[in-house]
């Protein structure tokens, strides 16, 4: 009786020790302990974060970003934060920063409430449209002219999802909905005539238009089937860390930074040019709150 | 720290994850049955024509044996689906890439030829175990080369071959999985359908190990019955 009366306080204290609310920001004492912030980025996730084969390292929207996190980030702590790269995939973003292995993922993550479940999500920062790529002489203007068709998307997109939730409603009737692993996959098959029409964001279907041998060949078609809100994944319960990223990011739209890196990697000369829309421009502006320079010291 | 992940078993038999699932299952047994019967037939064939006496046969066999054994199947798959309508030329390959469910039958026939060449790795092991005084033996009696293989030495090498058969049978179930890359809707593929969709990967991929285990224990255990009927006592087991 003795004995289980033991062992039963025992479980229970430990029960109460790791169960226990979290009293501080784990991930901001962290970064203040190592000096390090550890950042998820895409590999081909093309102009937000993917591989500039010519350095080998990881660039984009995102990744300028996140430059400007670390370098507030070490304003704050009075030292220099280095930025610790780990490259996520569509598959294992969520689920590598829950595990820690990453503070935040900074790429090209569209905010859904079911994400939003598991993960805490910054402001939304850019809005994609699910659009498709087709063969300019295909003739491709609306949705219905898709019904016969094949189309393609990539496993486990909310693309793929769109597609099949328009078809349930029965808005269109694809002839077959071919299903790839990534998106050069997904080129290839509209190449080759698996496919007549490729679906994912607007962005990166300029981004792999753009990559194509013959780009003129290729067009994003002029409607969009979703609108796709992107924004930054972190760990739940981390709100410190958490107003610093949105701190941060209505910081640079305040002081027109991001209006720059806009320009840098979307603007009519950068990697993928996308016009920024009067609604998108409104929306930036709008959302900014009151914030000042040294906002970053505590 | 704890896991804030919450445990939601429901998704292995709510609707619709429920019918993915089962659907999903039905396509791996399909896959893996029909894929068997090439493997199993044209491994025969290849393994035999490595140990005929007809020198250009044997070299086509070991190259063909060499060729699929050596290239990870998921390349092979990854090649037959995107570049293998190609090699038809622009005009018959467009007819071909828009054949309806494409990816099934090449997920098939690729599993049926890369296991083939296993299978005839295994058929001629089964060969040299049996001794040249039994194929002088058989020539003896009046059978041709062809008569000698048909019915005595194939049938006899298959009863030795058993217990690594059973393996490969095995193994093209679980890498039946691998056709998942090219869209073909099997059970892997349904799991990581439900986690993109619910994020409760844990409890799709738990069911997806689940349903493999049990898949792979009745093989087994369908196999050891006809194990125990064939085998040749003294040859294998006691």
């Amino acid at each position: 009786m003795k004995k289980l009366l033991i062992t039963l306080t025992a479980v229970l204290l430990l029960v109460g020790f790791t169960a226990g609310p979290v009293l501080a920001d784990q991930t901001m004492d962290l970064i203040k302990k190592t000096g390090k912030v550890k950042l998820g980025f895409r590999e081909g996730s093309i102009p937000f974060a993917f591989v500039d084969p010519k350095v080998g390292k990881h660039v984009g929207f995102s990744v300028d970003m996140a430059n400007l996190l670390a370098e507030n980030l070490g304003k704050r702590f009075g030292k220099k934060i280095e930025i610790v790269p780990y490259t996520v995939t569509p598959k294992t973003r969520i689920p590598m920063v829950i595990n820690g292995t990453v503070d935040v993922e900074m790429g090209s993550t569209t905010y859904t409430q079911k994400r939003e479940e598991p993960a805490d999500f910054s402001m939304i920062f850019f809005f994609s449209e699910t659009t498709f790529l087709v063969a300019k002489d295909s003739g491709i203007k609306k949705l219905t002219d898709l019904s016969g068709k094949r189309v393609g998307a990539a496993r486990a997109t909310t693309n793929l999802r769109a597609i099949e939730a328009l078809v349930k409603e029965g808005k269109f009737k694809p002839k077959d909905i071919i299903i790839t692993e990534t998106h050069p996959q997904g080129m290839l098959a509209l190449r080759s005539g698996k496919i007549d029409a490729y679906s994912t964001d607007r962005s990166l279907l300029e981004g792999i238009r753009m990559k194509d041998k013959n780009p003129e060949k290729w067009m994003t078609v002029p409607f969009a089937i979703a609108y796709e809100p992107y924004a930054y994944i972190m760990r739940e319960g981390n709100s410190d860390f958490r107003d610093f990223v949105n701190d941060t990011i209505i910081w640079t739209i305040k002081t027109g930074k991001f209006f720059e890196l806009y320009e840098k990697w979307m603007g009519p000369n950068g990697v993928v040019p996308i016009p920024m829309s009067q609604a998108y421009r409104d929306y930036l502006n709008m959302m900014v709150y009151p914030i000042s320079d040294g906002w970053w010291k505590k | 720290m704890g896991f804030a992940y919450d445990f939601d078993w429901g998704v292995l038999w709510r609707q619709p994850y429920g019918i993915w699932l089962l659907q999903g299952i039905w396509l791996t047994l399909k896959i893996g049955f029909l894929g068997w019967i090439i493997a199993f037939f044209w491994g025969i064939i290849i393994g035999t024509l490595r140990v005929t006496p007809w020198r250009w046969l044997r070299l086509m066999a070991t190259a063909y044996t060499e060729v699929f054994r050596n290239i990870p199947f998921l390349v092979q798959l990854f090649f037959w689906y995107y570049a293998g309508p190609m090699i038809f030329g622009d005009h018959l390959g467009r007819q071909i890439n828009q054949i309806m469910g494409l990816n099934y039958y090449v997920a098939i026939f690729a599993l049926g030829f890369y296991t083939a060449s296993r299978v005839a790795e295994h058929m001629r092991a089964g060969f040299a175990s049996i001794s040249r005084d039994q194929y002088q033996a058989v020539l003896s009696t009046g059978m041709t080369q062809y008569q000698m293989y048909r019915y005595v030495i194939i049938p006899y090498a298959l009863r030795i071959i058993i217990p690594p058969l059973t393996t490969e049978f095995l193994t093209i179930f679980k890498n039946s999985s691998i056709a998942m890359t090219i869209g073909v809707a099997e059970i892997t593929f349904m799991s990581y359908r439900i986690d993109a969709i619910t994020f409760h990967g844990l409890e799709a991929t738990t069911g997806a190990m689940f349903i493999y285990l049990v898949l792979g224990l009745t093989i087994v255990w369908i196999m050891g019955i006809i194990e125990s009927r064939f085998k040749i006592p003294g040859m294998i087991g006691r």
